[in-house]
């Protein structure tokens, strides 16, 4: 008897937690191909970070994939599959420039990992061949989304409560505006650049 | 502030100098085939970097997995498969997909002094229209070039360069290098990579470093130099290392480490201007009239000096912060042998009217350094020459020469000393000295033939040594754009009386400030 009622304990407490989160979807306009939508910070709650390491690899003189979202204190690894020599480095993160940094040389086949500890947008850069450009997001919180061809986008299992949410496009300003999430919440940006 | 005036004096000889150095740049269809920046190939175009050395050996191609990094397909000649039923097909290769055309335009601009008509003052009684031609400040159009490179695959590579315009004329240019290269052709002796390739066509010759594709406004004195004796000598010989040539060259090697080697044979390429004396024509633009083929030959030695064995042999070194060009010392000879052709009314010992041909022997030697810290390259050419001197001899009694005597040498040596520092990507520093050292340059000036003296007055050298200094810095506005200055502290001058060593001038010198701006498309 005592089993049972445990039971229907923890069923209650799933479909409660389940019932406190909600969706944020919605569309990012003014601005073609690819964008990032994520929340910047939820107040109150640990945020456990992956272990798996997103993999950006430079093949063919380019960085693939372009574009990378991951959660902060990700750890990212970076792959040479080119027979040329290339670099990794980045002039800032986020727009703060004091956090350049530059992953320097390896060869082919061969990786190199960072941590990225701070959230922003990180542009990726090759100093022999300036003509490769990459992107990682780093999300401040695991609630993130890339849009559609269309521009629309979903943020799954986000818990109710206020935030600010951002929006990026590669070239455009960053727009970030306040969402209250209870259950299915609409939120469209329109981006220039 | 007049003396100060005075340091801004060109000749137009200069800006022809300067409009004809240069005669391609970097390669747009590269850009467009690879989907690359021109800076993967060139540090501050056309100046290449290790990678575009290693690019321009394997044939204008990545030196591995090449077809990885193409972003338009090349157009097949015929599927891969039909190697298996040679000879009962034709050996299939490719075209680029899209047609590898990149066109160079430049201008320029240079400032004159007051003391720019020295000798044209001097001259005007002779010829009032020659009065102060020279212009104190002028615009010039420079060239607009076309130019064609890249691979037919099977490691047939080609290259053709033409000048559609020079100095605002249509089809006042010319073919620049028109040639294909078989690379690697070694392989069928079994040879190791890269140790034997073989070119067809016109091409410049393997010099140190190329006049063709210099980065600098104005050309290497000492690539420029001909052989052309005193009033006492018989040597008329126009040929200079930068003239192009055709022929056949093997080479082998890597420019950006270890050994470079490279053999030419080459048509004759000596028509100069009459010497003293009962000539027939000259023989100007009179490639070869022999059997008799110059031969150029070059071999160099790079040693990149990393102390990491793979990075060092690597074609860039791995830096900290990236991917850069080798620290290295590179030595380098280069030799050329050939024939200066000249002809003559003579007459045979029957006295019948002969036409006498000169083949004079004449040969250039020179050595080479280049070493590179960083963005940091100092270079330099050294450079002798030595024309036989072949006397036209005139028997006692008779009007015409019958035949040569040997007669005392013409020579000259020099050569460049070239520090080029790259302060930022997009911004290269050049200091630059220039030495020549032709006895004939003075004597030609001076001219004191008591016996035979112009009309009018001599424009000279005031010594045989001509040094040139000239200082520059380069600016890229994008990568295939770009605008340089240059000024020239350039040797002084004098005027003389005709026949006499009676000054009519000071000397002077004919300093330049020259700006250019080209871009390649």
């Amino acid at each position: 008897m005592a089993r049972n009622l445990f039971k229907i304990g923890i069923v209650v407490l799933v479909i409660s937690v389940a019932a406190s989160a909600g969706n944020i979807s919605g569309k990012v306009s003014g601005v073609s191909g690819e964008s990032v939508v994520y929340v910047d910070v939820v107040q109150g709650k640990t945020l456990s970070v992956p272990s798996e390491h997103p993999l950006i690899d430079q093949k063919g003189l380019m960085f693939t994939p372009h574009l990378t979202v991951v959660q902060v204190g990700t750890t990212v690894d970076f792959l040479n599959s080119d027979s040329v020599a290339h670099n990794v480095f980045w002039t800032s993160v986020g727009g703060n420039k004091k956090l350049t940094h530059n992953l320097g040389t390896w060869p082919k086949g061969e990786k190199r990992s960072f941590k990225f500890d701070n959230p922003g947008a990180v542009p990726l850069l090759c100093n022999v061949h300036p003509e490769m450009a990459g992107y990682i997001i780093v999300s401040p919180t695991p609630y993130y989304a890339t849009t559609d061809k269309s521009g629309s986008f979903k943020i799954e299992n986000v818990p109710d409560g206020s935030y600010t949410v951002s929006a990026w496009h590669e070239g455009a300003k960053s727009q970030s505006k306040p969402v209250v999430v209870a259950g299915d919440t609409k939120a469209d940006f329109t981006l220039s650049k | 502030m007049r003396s100060h005036r005075g340091l801004f004096s060109v000749l137009c000889s200069l800006l022809v100098l300067i409009v004809l150095s240069g005669t391609s740049a970097a390669i747009p269809a590269f850009s467009r085939q690879y989907g690359t920046s021109c800076s993967t190939c060139h540090i501050d175009f056309p100046k290449l970097n290790d990678f575009g050395k290693a690019f321009k050996d394997a044939g204008f191609k990545f030196p591995k997995d090449d077809e990885s990094f193409i972003k338009v397909p090349p157009v097949l000649l015929g599927a891969p498969a039909n190697k298996e039923l040679f000879p009962r097909s034709i050996w299939p290769g490719t075209i680029p997909g899209l047609p590898p055309v990149g066109l160079r335009y430049n201008h320029f601009f240079q400032v004159v002094s007051a003391n720019r008509n020295n000798f044209n003052l001097q001259n005007t009684a002779a010829d009032p229209a020659l009065s102060q031609f020279i212009p104190r400040t002028d615009f010039q159009s420079g060239l607009f070039s076309i130019f064609m490179a890249g691979n037919f695959g099977s490691d047939i590579a080609f290259w053709v360069d033409d000048d559609i315009s020079v100095g605002g004329s249509g089809g006042a240019g010319g073919l620049g290098d028109g040639y294909l290269k078989f690379v690697n052709v070694g392989h069928f002796l079994k040879l190791p990579t890269d140790a034997l390739s073989l070119r067809f066509g016109q091409f410049e010759l393997d010099l140190p470093f190329s006049p063709a594709r210099s980065w600098n406004l104005s050309g290497w004195d000492i690539y420029d130099q001909p052989s052309i004796g005193s009033s006492t000598q018989n040597v008329n010989n126009a040929f200079a290392l930068s003239s192009a040539a055709q022929g056949v060259e093997i080479s082998g090697g890597h420019q950006y480490r270890g050994y470079h080697y490279s053999l030419a044979i080459v048509n004759q390429n000596t028509g100069g201007t009459p010497g003293s004396g009962a000539n027939v024509p000259p023989v100007v633009s009179y490639l070869s009239d022999s059997n008799f083929k110059d031969i150029y030959g070059r071999f160099s030695y790079r040693f990149n000096l990393e102390r990491d064995p793979a990075s060092r042999n690597e074609i860039q070194a791995a830096g900290t912060a990236g991917p850069r060009d080798h620290t290295y010392l590179s030595l380098g000879t280069l030799y050329f042998y050939g024939r200066s052709v000249q002809r003559f009314q003579g007459q045979d010992s029957g006295g019948t009217p002969v036409v006498l041909t000169a083949r004079e022997p004449f040969y250039r030697v020179g050595g080479d350094f280049s070493f590179n810290y960083h963005t940091f390259n100092v270079f330099g050419q050294f450079l002798y020459g030595r024309d036989q001197n072949l006397l036209p001899s005139i028997p006692q009694g008779l009007p015409l020469p019958t035949g040569f005597v040997v007669g005392s040498p013409a020579h000259f040596s020099g050569g460049f000393l070239e520090a080029d520092y790259l302060v930022y990507p997009w911004m290269m520093t050049i200091m630059r000295w220039d030495r020549v050292n032709s006895t004939a340059d003075f004597l030609n000036g001076v001219g004191a033939d008591q016996n035979n003296p112009p009309a009018s007055p001599y424009l000279s050298p005031v010594s045989s040594v001509r040094n040139r200094i000239t200082p520059g810095i380069q600016f890229l506005i994008h990568a295939n754009i770009k605008t340089s200055f240059e000024y020239q502290i350039r040797p002084r001058q004098i005027v003389y009386l005709p026949g006499t060593n009676t000054a009519l001038t000071s000397p002077f010198r004919t300093n330049s400030a020259v700006a250019g701006l080209e871009f390649v498309y």
